[in-house]
């Protein structure tokens, strides 16, 4: 973290560009859902856009964690626990991705 | 009692206790909302119907994401401005972060006012009609008004009574009220259609409770009630003791055999019973006389053409009059799903389409689909234009999707509005629309018409909340949640700014590292939304 008075003022500016960045992913993650001309993959909202809608929310969420949550300068433990929990959501995330990938599911392998 | 750690690190972890319990908090917030997005995945990989995908207005949601990405900015410049112990300087980003949620949640409460008011119904063929809904008007297409002095919103059940039957333990004393008061309004009583007789006391006489003839009221309900509730309470107790005597009785006689092989062969003897059970009423018979009209709020009631059922288990019975849903203005038609179930069993589509109620009954509904139909070719056209052909020269390479061939939403039926009535309206209203969706007011009954729709002809109808499908429950669901985690934090941060200055004065680097955490927190709100806004508008 800054704590001298002249490295605070230049984290200022690091703080503004990252709000502009933050902008501007924000105005093309609409652009790309709503512009015809801009939509990757198929026409209308296919697996692409998701995967690209994502992508730009996730670039816009690790701007924000980085430089205004400070996670880019941080201590171990902090890491550990952040990190730790975002490893157990893509786990939950995944038991679900079984579940429904489980025959249970599948209607066909009753037939 | 000394906090410690709180302005200088811990030398084990380098770090002060209150931003370690601020990080531990933050990790259970993201399996918390963690939980719920994969929710969201889930429900919408097992839509068992056509996804609402882009439905919401993006206006709104794209304001509120500059909002919250501003009030972050701002937040970490408030921090900063303590740090160079600049208290006026943080008084302005406070300010203008505080300022921000406010606007945030005040442009929230529009987006769910609108949702809340638009109504939706889904036919029993499959076909959904989206809309606001009218009120009830007189001959002189004046509003008729309840007895509260409030407009009838054509979306009652209406029923002509002529016997109530009460649960006596599960009645709605609200619901009550109101049937009274209603009868009365009309001129009409509600009495007891038979005496009430019972027995409340053990080995005691029958005794009547209430003569026939005797007025509804809570106190009649409640006394009936009371004696209801100790005579199920004696009857349980006898009968509790009558069955743990029998098994006592049923083991002995039969040793070594298990609970389950006896099982069949414990028999309370209800003759000898009987005497010493007191009786339980249940439920007690009102007449309506004469027989008067109730209007019933559709979530309420389980009509039926003679017998109608209250959520509270009250029967009513009587001649259910018509009570169609009456769109004043219809702003979305739906064939998606009807399509869908067409397709399940092999029927074709446009069959379908040609058969279900709204095309049958709906002058308007046929002129829509024909020039939506007109419309969809030229939108082919563009996209044969854009992408070309397959290799056999004329299989289109991108056909158009599910919503765009069956769905005549508002914004179509504006553009035909346009197309075919000349229906246009000012920049402004337009600006509006994309905020608010349908301004009906500006398009008028030519781009919206009213239709009304035949009770019987409804299978499930809601406004646009939770109730509707899945889609709208996991959006209130997460944009609840954060809305109040927006709220919590903004509490927060204007406590800071408006009870922050002694401590600035004492202590400024703790004030410091308040700001700095109560900042994490909020710069986490920020991020929530930044997922949940592409998810939920654009997706």
């Amino acid at each position: 973290m800054a704590d001298s008075i002249e490295a605070i003022q230049k984290a200022k500016k690091t703080y503004l560009l990252v709000f502009g960045a933050l902008l501007v992913g924000t105005v093309l993650t609409v652009l790309v859902a709503t512009v015809p001309a801009l939509d990757i993959g198929g026409h209308g909202f296919d697996i692409y856009d998701a995967i690209l809608g994502l992508l730009i929310a996730s670039t816009k969420a690790t701007l924000v964690a980085a430089i205004f949550m400070h996670l880019n300068h941080e201590k171990k433990l902090i890491y550990w626990v952040f990190f730790g929990s975002i490893f157990f959501f893509f786990a939950m995330g995944a038991l679900f991705a079984l579940a429904e990938s489980s025959p249970i599911f599948d209607y066909n392998f009753y037939k | 009692m000394e906090i410690p750690y709180i302005v200088n690190p811990r030398k084990d972890t380098g770090l002060i206790n209150s931003k370690i319990a601020i990080w531990l908090f933050l990790a259970s917030e993201v399996m918390l909302f963690g939980g719920f997005f994969s929710a969201y995945v889930y429900l919408r990989l097992g839509a068992d119907y056509p996804w609402p995908e882009r439905t919401l207005p993006v206006l709104p949601g794209l304001i509120n994401t500059f909002i919250l990405i501003g009030s972050s900015v701002t937040v970490v410049f408030a921090w900063v401005a303590l740090k160079l112990g600049n208290w006026r300087q943080f008084q302005i980003y406070m300010g203008i972060t505080v300022a921000c949620a406010a606007i945030f949640m005040v442009l929230k409460g529009l987006e769910y006012n609108v949702k809340f008011k638009h109504q939706a119904a889904r036919l029993h063929d499959y076909t959904i009609v989206e809309g606001h809904l009218g009120y009830q008007k007189d001959d002189k297409k004046e509003y008729v008004f309840d007895r509260h002095g409030k407009k009838i919103e054509e979306n009652m059940i209406r029923v002509v009574a002529e016997k109530v039957t009460v649960s006596v333990k599960r009645f709605h004393a609200p619901w009550v009220n109101e049937m009274l008061s209603e009868a009365k309004h009309n001129g009409s009583e509600i009495k007891l259609a038979a005496d009430i007789k019972a027995i409340t006391e053990e080995g005691g006489k029958e005794v009547t409770l209430a003569k026939a003839g005797e007025p509804l009221s809570l106190d009649l309900l409640g006394k009936i009630q009371e004696v209801q509730i100790a005579a199920l309470k004696h009857n349980a107790a006898l009968r509790t003791a009558a069955l743990r005597m029998e098994w006592k009785e049923t083991k002995k006689a039969n040793p070594g055999k298990k609970g389950w092989q006896l099982s069949s062969d414990v028999n309370i003897d209800v003759d000898a019973l009987s005497p010493r059970l007191l009786t339980e009423v249940s439920n007690v018979e009102f007449k309506v006389d004469p027989p008067t009209r109730f209007l019933f709020k559709p979530r309420d009631i389980k009509e039926g053409a003679t017998s109608s059922r209250l959520r509270d288990d009250t029967v009513i019975a009587g001649v259910m009059e018509a009570s169609p849903m009456v769109f004043h203005n219809l702003d979305a038609i739906d064939f998606q799903w009807l399509v869908m179930r067409a397709k399940e069993r092999g029927a074709d589509p446009d069959t379908a389409i040609a058969n279900s109620w709204l095309m049958k009954n709906s002058e308007f509904v046929r002129e829509a689909w024909a020039w939506h139909l007109a419309e969809n070719v030229k939108k082919q056209d563009e996209l044969n234009r854009r992408f070309g052909f397959k290799e056999d020269g004329k299989t289109p390479k991108e056909t158009l999707t599910h919503k765009e061939l069956y769905r005549i939403g508002w914004k179509e039926l504006g553009l035909m509005g346009v197309d075919t009535k000349q229906v246009k309206i000012g920049g402004v209203d337009k600006i509006k629309e994309e905020f608010m969706g349908p301004n009906y007011k500006a398009r008028g009954s030519e781009t919206y018409p009213e239709l009304s729709v035949p009770r019987e002809e409804i299978r499930h109808a809601a406004k646009f909340t939770p109730a509707w499908n899945t889609y709208y429950a996991v959006y209130f669901t997460i944009t609840g949640l954060h809305g109040l985690h927006v709220i919590g934090g903004a509490l927060v941060l204007l406590y800071y700014l408006v009870f922050g200055r002694k401590m600035f004065l004492s202590n400024p680097e703790w004030l410091a590292n308040r700001v700095e955490v109560g900042g994490l927190f909020w710069h986490f709100v920020d991020l929530v939304w930044i997922f949940a806004f592409p998810i939920f508008y654009l997706m």
